[in-house]
């Protein structure tokens, strides 16, 4: 970003395979370039694979879908449609979509927003970019996108929470269990309920530390 | 299922040189902005030049197809598919030229931290064709569509009277165009000159500079 603009190459995103989303792999353009007035992020998978994850919007935004390169099928309602590039679909919130690549290096760019309401720049995407970073031993860029969680909304408990599961699937246990005090300082109903099952917290479970946070 | 393919919008050519190719409007998206664009021939206008300094928007312009020029703040840059120039500043002024005939641009844009509000112009854009083609009822129709959306919106008010005026509906014209100039002083200057107005200029109570 120089001078208030950006040049950007689809191609030159990072790519991050989403360990929430079954394979697609999320080109975070949103988080590249810092817009903050409607969400837009671009997905790409292997052919036969999900490129948008099936899901409704419970934020209640309205989406439009753009096939930029490709073919893709998707799958919106109870109703299918093959989309060549140049493809535009909107999906209202509540309404189940899914979508896969048909061909190879297909993209498809999501644009979305909440009528009626400002913008929100949900975590989902830190998530995302940060576990596919792990995943892919890429431990420091993970610990530094959570971080900047951290730094912009630290009165947030998801943040450290994240950074606990994180350090416990990748990285330092020690550092897992300060994280997870943190988080539960800032809300023990919401930590205690989402700890209790979460399978990336497994590693820690039976060490007395963990016994002694959870009691 | 709600879907169109960007060959099948509308095309709307202003006198620029660029095409509209409405998108937010075809679905009835409200919660940003959304339009295509695409030249009416190799070499012309594809985005208009110009600064986003009244509505303040953050802007994508992504290409889709084809190749365009961009001028951005007097820089150029020549962008083919899968190519995007972002403007976080609404001041930069900003413009594009179609390399070929089959370019097509999407634009993307919204305000940060406010809910999205239809851009005005939208409405004065669909209203075009309609009114080229001397069907005034339909381009009153579309102006006032705009105006239930936003009825303090001086520019909708002015051009729903340009409508009017030819229209031969004279009366509303007037009021309309009072009420726009009493929002903005700026459109009495543009009405001394519009000869969208000639109809009804020399009727009491007609602007005058």
């Amino acid at each position: 970003m120089s001078d208030g603009y950006a040049i950007l190459k689809l191609d030159d995103l990072g790519r991050y395979p989403s360990p929430l989303h079954d394979g697609s792999v999320l080109l975070p353009l949103r988080r590249t370039l810092g817009f903050t007035a409607f969400g837009a992020n671009c997905w790409t998978a292997d052919v036969g694979g999900q490129i948008v994850p099936r899901h409704e919007e419970d934020s209640g935004n309205e989406e439009l879908y753009v096939v930029v390169r490709g073919r893709v099928r998707f799958l919106v309602g109870d109703e299918e449609l093959d989309a060549p590039a140049g493809t535009l679909v909107h999906v209202p919130s509540q309404t189940t979509r899914q979508a896969f690549a048909e061909e190879p290096g297909s993209i498809v760019l999501a644009v979305g927003g909440t009528v009626g309401e400002p913008f929100t720049v949900w975590d989902w995407e830190a998530v995302v970019v940060a576990f596919s970073a792990a995943e892919q031993g890429r431990l420091d860029e993970a610990r530094e996108v959570v971080h900047e969680g951290i730094e912009a909304r630290p009165g947030f408990w998801g943040h450290p929470y994240n950074l606990a599961c994180l350090e416990a699937r990748y990285g330092d246990p020690d550092e897992a269990y300060s994280y997870l005090a943190r988080a539960l300082a800032l809300s023990e109903d919401d930590v205690r309920a989402l700890a209790a099952t979460d399978t990336d917290l497994d590693s820690l479970r039976d060490d007395p530390r963990f016994k002694e946070l959870f009691g | 299922m709600n879907t169109a393919h960007i060959d099948d919008l509308d095309r709307i050519e202003m006198d620029d040189g660029f095409v509209w190719r409405p998108i937010r409007r075809r679905f009835g998206i409200r919660a940003f902005g959304v339009n295509a664009y695409s030249p009416r021939e190799a070499g012309s206008q594809v985005v208009e030049e110009h600064t986003e300094a009244t509505y303040g928007h953050e802007e994508i312009y992504l290409v889709l197809r084809g190749r365009a020029l961009f001028t951005v703040d007097g820089n150029e840059h020549e962008l083919g598919p899968g190519e995007l120039v972002y403007l976080r500043d609404p001041q930069l002024r900003r413009g594009a030229v179609g390399l070929t005939d089959d370019t097509v641009v999407l634009a993307i844009g919204g305000k940060p931290g406010v809910a999205h509000q239809p851009s005005a112009w939208e409405w004065m854009f669909a209203s075009l064709p309609a009114g080229r083609a001397g069907d005034w009822g339909e381009a009153i129709r579309i102006s006032e569509e705009g105006l239930a959306d936003q009825p303090d919106n001086p520019g909708l008010l002015y051009n729903l009277a340009c409508w009017e005026s030819q229209g031969g509906r004279s009366l509303d014209a007037l009021l309309h165009l009072q009420r726009a100039v009493a929002l903005d002083e700026r459109f009495r200057g543009y009405a001394a000159t519009d000869t969208d107005f000639d109809p009804i200029r020399s009727e009491p109570g007609f602007p005058t500079v």
